[in-house]
């Protein structure tokens, strides 16, 4: 009779205990909100860092609650922006208004909010790059020089007066360390003189809101200065 | 004042908004700078004490709250809606500006320079607005009235902190309306040259 219980209590034991020992189960850890930009004035995306999961399945909700209103919303949309995100559209963005932001992380154990943040959409803009940036070698009475331009990052509406932009480049010759700034205003054409002959050059450009944030640097151009001594040197023992 | 006056309206209407939006944007640059100074330095109790937006002087008067609304309203609308939220600063910028000097912050030198800063830049602007005002016809020169009633910045030292740093976001709100709406009618002057819009 002892024998088959002593079994039984073995097999319960071998079940339960590697079970037992990850038991460490319990509710998720506080989510933190990190970051809320706009890239135009127009919609804007808000990211979260999780935090433990408790050893179980946590799913993560972004609620926010418009100044002006009691009315509490889910995010519209957590998938445009990626993973732990909520993006906003033009629909769901208005400006001049704060928005009170919490995210909660939720499991079978419980739930744990982050702390709220408030924004309001004017104060988080930071552009996309600029994009198609063309950098050609002119001349100017024999000496070569750099065109560069570039047009606004398309989502960004300069046109109406929406959002104005100014553009900063930098320049180095490859091979070396520091890069050389070029202040360019609103203007989206730049020239670039005293070029050293035969180098190549790396040029980016990017771009700053009136008010707001610089966008990273856009994607590098590579252009191949001619060699213009050897090539005058050339002609001339010709 | 006549020669003032003919000069001005002499201005083609697309130079005075490039100088309009050229102060409206230095007042909202001063304004952001200003709230940083004082967040450095806010009381902690501060955020929790801090009247809400809507409790600002000027939150009555109805603005767009997005692109689309703002793109469909007229020049002289825009026009109306930007001095009317200047207007409405004028007297509180003079409770700001003397309050600035006894405020109990380590900064507070450098905070009053700038509200007085603010003070011309929002003198200039007026005056330029009007000029406009008076050239794009009776409907832009409609003004709203929104007067403030505070006169006291407070008495004690953590009412006069919270009491200036929320005058302060109001006024940092408003002053990004002005220069947005200047911004949108100066790109519609300036159809002419494309380069700037």
């Amino acid at each position: 009779m002892k024998k088959p219980s002593e079994a039984v209590l073995l097999l319960l034991l071998l079940f339960f205990t590697p079970h037992a020992k990850g038991t460490r189960f319990s509710p998720p850890g506080k989510p933190a909100l990190t970051r809320c930009r706009s890239p135009e004035k127009e919609t804007f995306t808000c990211w979260w860092e999780p935090g433990p999961d408790g050893g179980l399945t946590t799913t993560y909700a972004l609620y926010y609650r418009k100044e002006n209103s009691e009315a509490v919303y889910e995010c519209p949309d957590y998938h445009t922006a990626g993973e732990n995100s909520c993006f906003f559209n033009k629909n769901d963005t208005s400006i001049w208004v704060n928005y009170n932001i919490t995210v909660v992380a939720t499991n079978t154990l419980g739930s744990t909010f982050s702390d709220p943040v408030d924004i309001d959409v004017v104060y988080i803009v930071k552009p996309n790059p600029p994009e198609k940036l063309t950098v050609t070698v002119m001349e100017d009475k024999g000496w070569p020089f750099l065109r560069v331009s570039w047009e606004p990052p398309h989502k960004a509406d300069t046109r109406s007066g929406w959002i104005t932009l100014i553009y900063e480049l930098r320049v180095k010759l490859e091979g070396e360390d520091d890069w050389e700034m070029h202040l360019a205003g609103q203007q989206k054409t730049f020239n670039i003189f005293s070029l050293r002959s035969g180098g190549t050059y790396h040029v980016q450009v990017r771009c700053k809101p009136d008010h707001g944030f610089w966008s990273e640097w856009s994607s590098t151009s590579y252009i191949k200065v001619p060699d213009y001594f050897h090539r005058e040197k050339s002609a001339w023992i010709l | 004042v006549l020669y003032v006056a003919a000069s001005c309206s002499a201005v083609p209407t697309n130079d005075l908004l490039d100088r309009a939006s050229q102060h409206s944007d230095k007042m909202h640059s001063l304004s952001t700078i200003l709230a940083q100074e004082l967040d450095s330095h806010f009381p902690p109790i501060g955020r929790v004490m801090t009247p809400r937006p809507s409790m600002c002087h000027t939150s009555s008067l109805q603005t767009p709250s997005d692109k689309a609304q703002a793109l469909q309203i007229s020049g002289s609308d825009l026009l109306s809606l930007a001095r009317s939220l200047l207007q409405a600063w004028v007297d509180p910028l003079v409770v700001l500006s003397d309050s600035a000097y006894t405020l109990p912050h380590p900064a507070h030198n450098s905070i009053s320079n700038k509200i007085q800063e603010l003070q011309e830049h929002s003198k200039i602007l007026g005056d330029g607005l009007d000029v406009l005002s008076s050239k794009m016809g009776p409907e832009a020169q409609t003004l709203s009235l929104l007067p403030y009633t505070g006169n006291d910045i407070g008495q004690d030292r953590i009412s006069k902190l919270i009491n200036f740093h929320f005058l302060m976001s109001c006024f940092r709100r408003d002053s990004h309306k002005i220069d947005s709406f200047l911004k949108v009618l100066r790109c519609r002057a300036a159809k002419m040259q494309p380069e700037m819009c």
